[in-house]
């Protein structure tokens, strides 16, 4: 059996940040990569759930990396903690790879912290990835 | 010309800075709720109503034409887009402009369906300045007989045509007539059907019923299933429209206008079937049949005409008549009602001012969304992230509002909710909702003009078919009632909107065909 | 959707086919049921009728006429449905963007929206508008699976004083605001 490598991902330069790392760090350990793009599915539009053509160039860049992956994307009304939580646990994943959002206190205070909720629910060691500087999120 | 003079005062009326801004904010706040999902343009129009309440009756007029046209707007955007029509007469529209939309032509589909919408209702809303005066001088000289036979042609018409099941839409309407009932009788006083509640002797509000039905019902309904998960949001950045689009767009809609109009001006008005014909007309007449069920332009193009047309031609039976053919004309009487106005043969000369500017309103909302609509598609797209729990919690609250700022008396909200209940259980059930509200403002009409013809034969029925008119239209109302009762029992159902796709005839079809396809509902997840 | 396999979330329909069937019979009854409600409306609506006071007057067409009209009309739909409906016919149940008709009924959602909505009413004269409308809106997030309570309340709470403020102190509607929101406003 393989190791797991999950990874939360959104389509914004710190999901594609988070996604670069998981696949550097997929190749170094020979691990297959989970993409978990999950939504709670509350509302009619979720844009941060890939579809359509950005789902089909997703899988084509995956495909390309030579890293065998698979792509999830449940929408079930939990947030993204608990799916993560849930696919680290259901995979034995050996790591979870995450986009840190650069956020203000007072912004964090008001949508609390997912990092945070991930951080205290997942078992296994937690890669947190930013954004490179200048990119827009 | 004197309805062109009349409506060129109208335009002087509706065109100072302070009313353009009303019907800016009309046809925005009419085009973000029409947006919503679960919102079709009588529960905008009924839960938009209140806020009109507090202006003076031109600008609230104003206002009100604003939010018509922008509800009716909101909803093809989106149907397109997402491919979730909210209401029947979005449909068509759907079929073909979420197929092209997929092909890329997004962009293409919202421009022929925003200026298709913008002809047809710029056509269709001059032809009721002209139509409107010639039916009032003959609408003058019909006798209470002659109005009873319409109300009753409008009962039968709205129950049985529009909904899938004759029986249901009559078991609504009943309700309708029984919510009318209550109150004060008119002519003599008497308290009836009260139930000695101090405030039912004003009657049973058809704000609260109408916001009850529409908006808490439809509230409690999504709860008790509530969908998860999101649908995809096609890309309309690409694919503007081109000159070929336009070639082929403009006689669709023309042909839609056609339809729509004199279609939506009869008793059995509303937008279903008018989209629906202008679909198979389109689909027989078109240079380019294998384009049909993968995005033809002429798909979108004649239905969303037919569809805004109707939506002015059903304004002729309202204006002229004080007749409501569809669940929102009903509401807009309802508000007539609001400033003490009965619409009527007599509205054009009592009011006239005020319905003219109400015409010119029209056709400034229509330019107004011309204009913005298509700018603004991302913004409208943007609403409809807003989590369900949150938007049917802020549905409520506006239903609340509106019913609570009517009378200022919580036993409004108690009888919302009850009523709401039963909108509920009706929209399980599959009862249209509309016949109910259709009944509830125009039973006491049809009963007052029942009175007044009988008394004045002493109460001898046959007077209710005494004048052609009448005989014609009890005719009719026969016709409508059993009509598609024998036609469903000879033939089967209709088609369903995805058999007219796929084949292109709109006729009853054999049971066995008819099995209910969701094809076009997989790419939800 | 590659994943919908993999997950077979409780939205999804993948449920065995005989839950429908045990659905279709559940909601004949119900309907049926409300059908002979109608007609009970109906019988209501003729036995009341002979109970309004007609004015003694040689006008021969009084308030009862029409009422009876409506209450036999009522009775022969309720009958005829209720019995159509007892014999296995059923009408489409009304399709909405956020409806998923393969989901079971979630009565507890409506129980707690229909509460919720009531203790609304009857708050509003006590507590005022804004706070009793938060609390109505806390509550049927809640019921509609938002997350957490406090988030839907403070939002509920916000957009109910924004929306009182427009309506009382912008277009001088007449909505109770509670003490304390009239109190802070009333230098306005």
């Amino acid at each position: 059996m393989t190791a797991v490598v999950v990874v939360g991902y959104v389509p914004n330069p710190r999901g594609e940040a988070a996604l670069e790392h998981a696949l550097q760090e997929c190749r170094r350990r020979g691990a297959r990569l989970v993409v978990l793009n999950s939504s709670r599915g509350d509302a009619l539009v979720d844009e941060d759930l890939v579809r359509g053509a950005a789902l089909e160039q997703l899988e084509r860049q995956l495909g390309e990396s030579g890293v065998p992956f698979e792509v999830r994307q449940p929408e079930r009304g939990r947030d993204v903690a608990e799916e993560l939580a849930a696919v680290a646990g259901d995979t034995s994943a050996e790591l979870v790879v995450i986009g840190l959002r650069r956020r203000s206190a007072v912004g964090k205070l008001l949508m609390g912290s997912a990092a945070q909720r991930i951080l205290l629910d997942v078992d296994c060691p937690v890669l947190a990835v930013k954004a490179p500087p200048g990119s827009s999120s | 010309m004197g309805a062109l003079g009349d409506l060129a005062n109208g335009f002087a009326d509706a065109l100072t800075p302070i009313n353009l801004l009303w019907a800016l904010l009309g046809v925005l706040l009419g085009t973000a709720v029409g947006v919503l999902p679960g919102i079709g343009p009588a529960m905008t129009v009924a839960l938009l109503l209140p806020v009109t309440y507090v202006l003076e009756p031109t600008s609230a007029f104003i206002m009100f034409a604003g939010i018509y046209y922008g509800g009716m707007y909101g909803g093809s955007t989106t149907s397109i887009l997402l491919n979730t029509p909210g209401e029947s007469s979005s449909i068509m529209t759907a079929l073909e402009g979420n197929k092209m939309a997929k092909a890329g032509r997004g962009s293409a589909a919202l421009a022929t369906a925003a200026i298709g919408s913008f002809v047809a209702g710029t056509i269709a809303t001059l032809l009721l300045a002209l139509v409107a005066p010639t039916v009032v001088d003959l609408a003058i000289g019909i006798t209470a007989a002659d109005y009873f036979a319409l109300a009753v042609l409008a009962f039968v018409a709205v129950a049985t045509v529009l909904g899938s099941s004759p029986l249901r839409g009559l078991a609504s309407l009943c309700i309708g007539l029984y919510l009318g009932l209550v109150g004060t009788d008119v002519l003599t006083g008497q308290e009836r059907f009260t139930l000695g509640v101090p405030q039912l002797s004003d009657g049973v509000d058809v704000v609260v019923v109408a916001v009850a039905l529409f908006a808490v019902g439809e509230c409690l309904y999504v709860a008790s299933r509530l969908r998860r998960g999101s649908v995809q949001v096609l890309d309309a950045s690409a694919g503007w429209l081109t000159r070929q689009d336009l070639r082929r767009s403009w006689k669709p809609w023309l042909r839609g206008t056609a339809l729509g109009f004199p279609l939506g001006a009869l008793p059995a008005g509303g937008a279903e079937i008018p989209t629906f014909l202008s679909y198979a007309a389109e689909r027989k007449l078109t240079k380019h049949p294998e384009e049909f069920g993968k995005g033809a332009i002429e798909g979108v193009a004649g239905p969303e005409a037919a569809n805004n047309a109707s939506a002015a031609g059903v304004l002729v039976p309202l204006l002229t008549l004080g007749l409501p053919t569809s669940a929102t004309a009903a509401i807009i009487l309802a508000a007539f009602q609001g400033y003490g106005i009965q619409p009527g043969p007599t509205l054009l000369t009592t009011e006239g001012p005020l319905v003219w500017t109400l015409i010119a309103s029209l056709l400034i909302g229509n330019f107004m969304l011309l204009v913005l609509n298509l700018p603004l598609v991302g913004v409208w797209v943007k609403l409809l992230r807003i989590p369900r729990p949150y938007l049917y919690a802020g549905i409520l609250m506006f239903a609340s509002l509106g019913s609570f700022a009517v009378n200022a008396d919580p036993l409004d909200l108690v009888i919302l909710l009850v009523i709401g209940l039963l909108g509920f259980l009706m929209r399980r059930y599959g009862w249209p909702v509309a016949p109910a509200v259709i009944g509830l403002i125009l039973g006491p009409i049809a009963e007052t003009n029942l009175r007044r013809a009988l008394a004045i034969s002493d109460g001898d029925l046959s007077v209710l078919v005494d004048t052609w008119f009448s005989r014609i239209v009890l005719a009719l109302a026969f016709l409508a009632l059993f009509g598609p009762i024998v036609l469903r029992l000879v033939k089967g159902p209709r088609s369903t909107p995805e058999q007219l796709q796929a084949d292109g005839h709109l006729e009853h079809r054999d049971r066995d065909d008819a099995v209910p396809t969701g094809a076009d509902r997989e790419d939800r997840s | 959707m590659s994943t919908a396999a993999e997950h077979p979330a409780e939205h999804s329909a993948g449920h065995p086919a005989a839950q429908p069937a045990d659905r279709t019979a559940g909601r004949n009854t119900g309907e049926a049921v409300m059908s002979l409600l109608l007609a009970a409306v109906g019988v209501y609506l003729i036995v009341e009728a002979g109970a309004i006071a007609v004015p003694g007057s040689a006008n021969t067409i009084g308030p009862r006429f029409f009422p009876y009209l409506v209450g036999g009309l009522t009775v022969l739909t309720g009958v005829a449905l209720g019995i159509r409906t007892l014999r296995g016919d059923r009408g489409p149940a009304d399709d909405s963007e956020d409806v998923d008709l393969d989901a079971p009924t979630d009565w507890r959602a409506v129980a707690v929206i229909a509460v919720a909505f009531l203790a609304q009413a009857l708050l509003i004269n006590v507590v005022g508008w804004p706070l009793a409308v938060a609390l109505m809106f806390a509550a049927v997030a809640w019921a509609l699976g938002a997350v957490g309570i406090v988030r839907p309340f403070l939002i509920g709470l916000l957009a109910g004083c924004i929306v009182w403020i427009v309506f009382v102190k912008a277009l001088n509607v007449a909505l109770p605001g509670g003490v304390v929101l009239e109190y802070l406003t009333s230098w306005f």
